[in-house]
């Protein structure tokens, strides 16, 4: 039994390598030509919408948050790009589309710490919402730009082997981990999010902390639908619970957990390169969109499962203490729970 | 004792006068801005869109009041059960094929009764998941295209009346009048408020915390199948879309009506009143001629309002 669980533990840490390997296995034997120089270009380029999201979803995840508006602010931002080019010209909406992202992450954070919503409740109000307003501004129909050049700038190839925006990805992976393993405040993120109150206790100024979490996921966000608006040249309000749900899965398959404290930027770049591999694999296989989402959805169910019932000792998300946030003036201790009910 | 005491009063004093107020409040706004929202079959619309949405909260405040936040699985069952019942009616008959979609949405919200109950993990995220999961086999059961099929009898049974009151709305009352009578007659409506109150507390007094949390969100699934039925025997033809919204609107009508988020509190007269507050403003904004896309951003603002105003009325009240 001591070994079996000692087995499963040693699968958990490796469950990054285990399923990529299983999905490069998958992708190599259905779709031809799976290794080639191209179709790894391709899959980073794609890889660059849900990973710059992913970038942020660490850092929040890191923090014990979550962000669950950050699908839909993609569309918003996608579509303040393309739709305010005729308007006031590309570079302007551009700016324009990544305040956007910045401003909603300060009213997310403005939701969660000083109203004391926990943020799983304040995000999910703020995605209606945001997603609501993208159906609004476009009549439920995608708009296009009116300057498909500006869009081959960004977009297009850098080096004749990845694109301007793929390298953005990387850059600001390789920053995040900078930030997180090199600097105070990158090690001030884990201490909040692993327990808030002997962080407050100890000095940190947490709430700061929180806030920049969020308005730096806001920003990722927008940049993010920015950068694939432009590419398509159009901005569409559809889609959100998608972009959602794969940077959700691809963090947590880089062994960040739900509960926060814990997590790696690297681990999110494998977790964001095999979620991408298992999408890319699927198109040229011509699988349906729906099936996607039925491994998408069981892989991370699949994680969650594992990350409560071997991974950690078991704390139930929806304990008091963790739903409402500490107030500053007074800590409110966290109930502990009887192990053993 | 005396902290809860005051605690309950204070909170049940906030809702207990918004609400109806604010009720009133739409009533007036709409019958005075427009001239059709004081009509029969106006009114009779409200109510058949409660009575869908009211289906699926009366479950959902199970849920809720148990502690488990919402279950956002809501519109992949609603599409499982509508397409199922459409699916299987030539082969089984229209109630054959009910009760088969009934048991398919009761699995889904079973598989979600374990992972959150049992292994209590993160509600939110793992109904996000399971809805994409069980729409998209709901989707490939069909291979992702629209279902047809219609019985004249059941269609002109879910459309009809009875002493002018819709079918559809007859089933929500008759539901919500049990569910009322579970909650606060019955040993399980006090374990499920003890186990959204005070999980450890309830939990050593030997209430199985798990399992009446597991069971509220197979309830909520069991009641979104209804809903789907329901919904498909009076289109007689369903895409996997037709639960969209349906989700948000049922947990918005609970946090209005003052169900508390942090569980333990909450009574379905409240899940009514949310529904009223919620039903109303949306039709008064139909008449107006906003979107309906508009609804989202409105019952994005409602649901910020209403749990931030339900946490200060908590923390004023002296904490916890």
């Amino acid at each position: 039994m001591e070994q079996l669980s000692r087995i499963g533990v040693a699968l958990l840490r490796g469950r990054l390598w285990v399923i990529l390997s299983i999905t490069l296995l998958c992708g190599s034997l259905l779709v031809p030509g799976f290794f080639s120089l191209r179709t790894l270009a391709f899959s980073l380029d794609r890889a660059s919408t849900i990973g710059i999201v992913a970038v942020g979803m660490t850092a929040v995840l890191i923090a014990g948050q979550i962000d669950l508006s950050s699908g839909s602010l993609v569309a918003l931002c996608g579509i303040v790009t393309i739709g305010l080019q005729p308007m006031i010209g590309p570079w302007l909406a551009l700016f324009l589309a990544i305040l956007t992202g910045g401003l909603i992450g300060l009213l997310n954070g403005t939701l969660t710490i000083v109203f004391g919503i926990d943020s799983m409740i304040a995000t999910l109000a703020t995605m209606l919402g945001i997603s609501s307003v993208a159906f609004l501004v476009t009549g439920s129909l995608p708009v296009s730009g009116t300057d498909p050049l500006f869009g081959v700038l960004l977009t297009g190839d850098l080096v004749g082997m990845f694109t301007t925006r793929a390298a953005i990805f990387l850059l600001l992976v390789v920053l995040l981990q900078i930030w997180l393993t090199r600097l105070p405040s990158g090690r001030n993120l884990f201490a909040v999010g692993s327990d808030i109150v002997a962080a407050r206790d100890s000095g940190i100024a947490a709430t700061r902390v929180l806030m920049g979490t969020f308005i730096f996921i806001g920003l990722c966000a927008g940049l993010s639908g920015a950068l694939f608006s432009l590419q398509v040249n159009t901005g569409s309000p559809v889609f959100g619970v998608t972009v959602l749900l794969s940077s959700i899965t691809a963090v947590v398959m880089g062994g960040t957990t739900l509960e926060g404290g814990k997590g790696s930027a690297l681990g999110t770049l494998g977790g964001v390169i095999t979620v991408t591999a298992l999408t890319t694999a699927s198109e040229y296989a011509s699988v349906p969109a729906y099936i996607q989402g039925i491994i998408i959805g069981t892989i991370l169910i699949v994680l969650i499962v594992l990350d409560r019932t071997i991974g950690r000792s078991l704390r139930s998300a929806t304990d008091r203490g963790a739903l409402i946030q500490a107030s500053p003036e007074e800590p409110i201790p966290r109930e502990k729970e009887n192990r053993n009910e | 004792m005396k902290l809860a005491a005051r605690l309950g009063t204070k909170r049940k004093l906030g809702f207990s006068i918004g609400v109806p107020a604010t009720v009133l409040l739409l009533l007036m706004v709409g019958s005075v801005s427009s001239p059709h929202f004081l009509t029969v079959s106006n009114l009779l619309n409200v109510l058949t869109s409660i009575s869908i949405v009211g289906i699926v909260a009366v479950g959902m405040a199970f849920v809720t009041m148990s502690g488990g936040w919402a279950d956002l699985s809501v519109p992949a069952v609603i599409a499982t059960g509508a397409i199922i019942l459409l699916g299987t009616q030539p082969t089984l008959g229209t109630l054959g094929a009910m009760v088969v979609a009934l048991a398919a949405c009761a699995l889904a919200g079973a598989i979600n009764g374990i992972v959150i109950g049992y292994i209590r993990a993160n509600p939110i995220i793992v109904t996000l998941g399971s809805n994409i999961i069980v729409l998209g086999i709901a989707q490939a059961f069909v291979g992702g295209r629209i279902v047809y099929n219609s019985d004249p009898l059941a269609n002109q049974l879910v459309k009809g009346k009875n002493l002018g009151v819709p079918f559809i709305v007859i089933v929500f009352l008759v539901l919500a009048l049990i569910a009322h009578f579970i909650l606060a007659r019955t040993v399980w409506g006090r374990w499920t408020i003890a186990t959204g109150g005070n999980y450890a507390a309830a939990a050593a007094s030997g209430v199985p915390v798990r399992f009446v949390r597991g069971i509220a969100f197979v309830l909520t699934s069991v009641l979104a199948g209804v809903s789907g039925c329901l919904l498909a025997l009076s289109l007689q033809s369903v895409r996997p879309v037709i639960g969209t919204g349906y989700d948000f609107s049922s947990f918005a009508a609970l946090v209005v009506g003052g169900v508390s988020l942090l569980g333990g509190s909450g009574s379905i007269p409240r899940v009514l009143g949310g529904l009223l507050i919620v039903q109303l403003m949306s039709n008064i904004m139909v008449l107006h001629g906003f979107p309906t896309t508009a609804q989202g951003l409105a019952e994005g603002l409602v649901i910020v309002f209403a749990v931030a105003l339900d946490i200060k009325l908590r923390k004023r009240s002296g904490g916890l």
